[in-house]
């Protein structure tokens, strides 16, 4: 609109609109005033730190600070990428995020599901609780749980085979079972947690749907097939996406202590490389190059993938 | 008129005034003003780990400030020595490390290269009772940089404090001997593992128990396996002879000594869950009664809350320290020792803030009488008594002030600090005792002596030598691990290529390094 005026007619659009923002601003100042808390928190931890990400790029001493250090290019990720163990990093490190995705988020669709058709109110407050318990409990917790599971010497499954006359497995530090313990093991301890928002969503589907379902004859499952799902696909793409943008965030806490040396060839993944390498000798400015290398390639993945599901599906991100 | 009045009675006043603060000053002189505190910023590592720290009203704060006009302020380390590392980097990175702390040699090492830890040199003088009491030339040399000293490298655990322990009740029951050489004791474990030496009727036992506890100095397979690789005399990571100077990996008894673990892990005698263990699982296992023979640290398997579950579960059982076993040439070695230090360094900081001297006094306090018994056992006649010999005991104070009990174990978490292994805390720290269900007579002196006599292996300097890259790091032990576990198959051809790659990934760099080093140093015996 404001190309189409001449200059004077401009000047006291523009003018307007100024005044227009700051009696707005104004009016709803308590709304604002609120805003600043996340503004600042967003400003501070998020955008403040974008200025150190040049330690990436610099042989960073402590002593001399960020801008003191020297400027080394892209060194570091040079060092990160012919590094012996790169390739086998990356592909257990996609290995672990893909594998979780692909287990973790149907069963908390099923899950959120499940408890929203539950027609026992009780039952599924339970069951809701239970699945939501192991969310709270550390890897450390988690540790001994499993371990107490699956020890080859007296651990309970171990004890099953045995009693089937079955040999034990080391599940925890065959090269074969590892992958399926940390797989397994997260979609249990965080299928509840996740199913919350889907809970959310299901929550806002208009009852009349079903209503109107039911009166035609529809049965449990078509009622899924047709209303539910359909009706959730949004929050679905909208998690998928978020979940792809830290595709190479593989699970450090978890992974850290359950692996072990004998497992390291499948265990071994870019944060507990960089735990090791980066912040165990020292090479903080390594350790941020893969950082941000992560940071990359989780942002390249959600714009490509935001780009194609609003393609496809019609939803998206933004 | 009433103008200069005014005027004079102003200049009357001012005169008056500066007459008055002229007298005032020439009768009584401005007495100095007392000097602020200074502020000493101490990362400790806690003396037992599960208590806390002492207690904001602890009479060591008031102690220390009277005396050295020091404000000191405590920080726990973490008790893993990683979560160690990690915190105290974090702090260097940020330029932000404490005054004083403790850290790990790797660590340190890394630090002085950033220019981040002061150098001590000076400070060694101005603390004659601590230096003579916990310096040497070997602990000055253990912190030592090109020529300077960055750190106070004081006496830590006690040397060759573990030892190989076997059930003497699962012997005598299966009507076995003392194993003396490798193949007795594979006899031994097969027998504990098959024959139900418990007498429970299950076969719920096995013959050796274990963890993966490695550190510089002893590599993969670790400290719980030393007395196998001792059989072969590869025992340690570096062979620290003149002779052979180098990795012991390298040596063809290695591959032996590989394919002695490779079979006690495929017959099943060495309790499965050993690569799964960490430390308080593999101590919780023989408390249960799970292995036969072990190799353990003296307090704890004989301190008396750590033999107590034990005695409480097999009143009848009765470990006993047994010499290692020897190999097929004759060899035998409970593991390689050297001498244990705990690093104390100053951060570079602090030196720029002027608290050299400062930190000085207090550590030469913590090294007299006052500090040594405060910070070690706590009040006199609240925290202790001290016996006919003049040792430290918690006969005749409140069971939960003693030291030794829960609220006195928080006012003597700096204890590390002031310590030296002298025979007084010897004698208090390991005193004799009946154990509680059993009634037997227990003293982890007893046991320290003891596996103190027996065959180890001088490895001085050996935790001061080159450490590899993670990378080559992990490929040692992934490659050793599996290996064991059978992902790949041990034979010598395997073994040979696997060498040659280790080699060329670093490895024989290393081994020349470290070699270069020991040679330099003088540290070869």
């Amino acid at each position: 609109m404001a190309a189409s005026l001449n200059s004077e007619e401009r000047a006291a659009y523009l003018a307007y609109k100024k005044h227009h923002l700051t009696r707005e601003i104004k009016r709803h100042r308590s709304i604002y005033a609120i805003m600043l808390i996340p503004l600042a928190y967003y400003i501070l931890f998020k955008y403040v730190p974008i200025w150190n990400g040049q330690i990436a790029f610099r042989d960073y001493m402590a002593l001399d600070g960020v801008l003191g250090s020297k400027w080394v290019g892209l060194a570091n990720f040079k060092d990160f990428i012919h590094s012996f163990y790169f390739g086998e990093l990356i592909r257990n490190t996609m290995m672990y995020s893909v594998g979780k995705l692909v287990f973790s988020l149907p069963l908390s669709i099923i899950l959120a599901i499940a408890l929203y058709e539950c027609v026992h109110p009780k039952l599924g407050k339970v069951v809701q609780t239970l699945a939501y318990l192991p969310h709270f409990l550390s890897w450390v917790i988690m540790y001994g749980i499993l371990l107490s599971l699956l020890a080859p010497g007296d651990g309970v499954v171990n004890d099953l085979i045995k009693m089937a006359g079955g040999k034990p497995i080391d599940f925890l530090t065959s090269t074969k079972a590892f992958p399926w313990i940390v797989i397994l093991s997260d979609a249990w301890k965080e299928m509840g947690w996740s199913a919350i928002i889907f809970i959310a969503a299901l929550m806002g589907i208009d009852p009349s749907l079903f209503e109107a379902a039911m009166v035609e004859g529809a049965n449990s499952w078509q009622r899924v097939h047709y209303i539910t799902l359909p009706s959730i696909r949004p929050v679905i793409v909208v998690v998928l996406l978020l979940r792809l943008g830290t595709i190479l965030d593989a699970g450090f806490n978890q992974i850290f202590m359950l692996y072990s040396t004998p497992v390291l060839s499948v265990a071994d993944i870019i944060d507990t490389w960089v735990y090791r390498q980066g912040l165990l000798e020292f090479q903080f400015g390594l350790a941020t190059a893969v950082g941000l290398f992560k940071g990359v390639i989780g942002l390249l993945l959600i714009v490509v993938s935001n780009k194609l599901t609003k393609k496809l599906s019609g939803s998206s991100l933004y | 008129m009433k103008k200069t009045l005014l005027v004079l009675l102003i200049l009357t006043c001012l005169v008056g005034a500066l007459f008055a603060q002229a007298t005032s000053e020439q009768a009584a002189p401005a007495a100095p003003a007392k000097e602020e505190p200074v502020t000493i910023d101490l990362w400790y590592g806690a003396a037992i780990t599960e208590a806390g720290p002492p207690p904001d009203d602890w009479v060591g704060y008031q102690i220390i400030k009277d005396k050295l006009n020091i404000n000191l302020k405590l920080t726990a380390l973490p008790s893993a020595e990683n979560d160690q590392d990690v915190k105290i980097q974090a702090a260097g990175a940020a330029n932000n490390l404490p005054d004083l702390f403790m850290v790990r040699r790797d660590t340190l090492m890394r630090l002085v290269k950033q220019g981040l830890v002061a150098p001590v040199d000076d400070m060694y003088a101005k603390m004659p009772v601590r230096t003579a009491k916990h310096y040497d030339a070997s602990s000055i040399q253990n912190t030592t940089v090109n020529g300077h000293s960055y750190g106070f490298a004081d006496p830590g655990s006690i040397a060759k404090n573990e030892g190989l322990l076997i059930r003497k009740d699962w012997l005598d029951k299966l009507g076995l001997a003392v194993p003396k050489t490798l193949d007795d004791l594979y006899n031994v474990m097969v027998a504990f593992t098959k024959n139900d030496p418990d007498g429970n009727g299950k076969n719920d036992t096995y013959g050796y128990g274990a963890f993966q506890e490695i550190n510089n100095y002893e590599e993969w397979p670790g400290r719980r396996l030393e007395p196998i690789l001792g059989a072969f005399g590869v025992e340690g990571t570096w062979d620290m002879t003149k002779a052979n100077a180098g990795l012991n990996i390298l040596k063809p008894e290695f591959y032996d000594a590989m394919v002695f673990i490779k079979k006690i892990q495929d017959a099943g005698v060495i309790d499965p869950n050993w690569l799964a263990y960490k430390k308080d699982d593999f101590r919780a296992a023989w408390k249960q009664g799970r292995f036969g023979i072990m190799r353990e640290q003296n307090a704890a398997y004989a301190a008396t809350s750590n033999y107590a579950p034990f005695d409480k579960n097999f009143p009848n059982g009765e470990w006993i320290v047994i010499d290692p076993p020897v190999g097929p040439t004759g060899k035998a070695s409970i593991g390689p020792y050297t001498v244990n230090y705990r690093i104390y360094a100053v951060s570079a900081k602090a030196a720029k803030a002027g608290k050299l001297d400062k930190i000085a006094q207090l550590l030469e306090w913590m090294a007299s009488d006052e500090g040594y018994y405060l910070l070690g056992w706590g009040v006199e006649g609240v925290n202790y008594t001290k016996d006919a010999n003049g040792i430290p005991v918690a006969d005749g104070v409140d069971k939960d002030l003693a030291f030794s009990g829960p609220k006195g174990q928080t006012v003597t978490q700096l204890r590390n600090m002031v310590f030296y292994n002298g025979d007084i805390e010897l004698g208090s720290r390991y005193p004799t005792y009946q154990t509680a269900t059993s009634g037997k007579t227990m003293s982890a002196l007893t046991v320290l002596r003891d596996m103190q006599s027996r065959k180890w292996t001088p490895a001085i300097g050996s935790d001061m030598l080159p450490i590899p890259n993670a990378d080559l790091k992990r490929f040692y032990e992934q490659g050793l691990a599996e290996f064991i576990t059978g992902k790949r198959e041990l034979t010598k051809a395997n073994w040979d290529a696997w060498i040659a790659e280790f080699k060329k990934q670093g490895g024989q760099a290393w081994n020349d390094a470290g070699v270069q080093y020991a040679q330099d140093n003088d540290l070869l015996v």
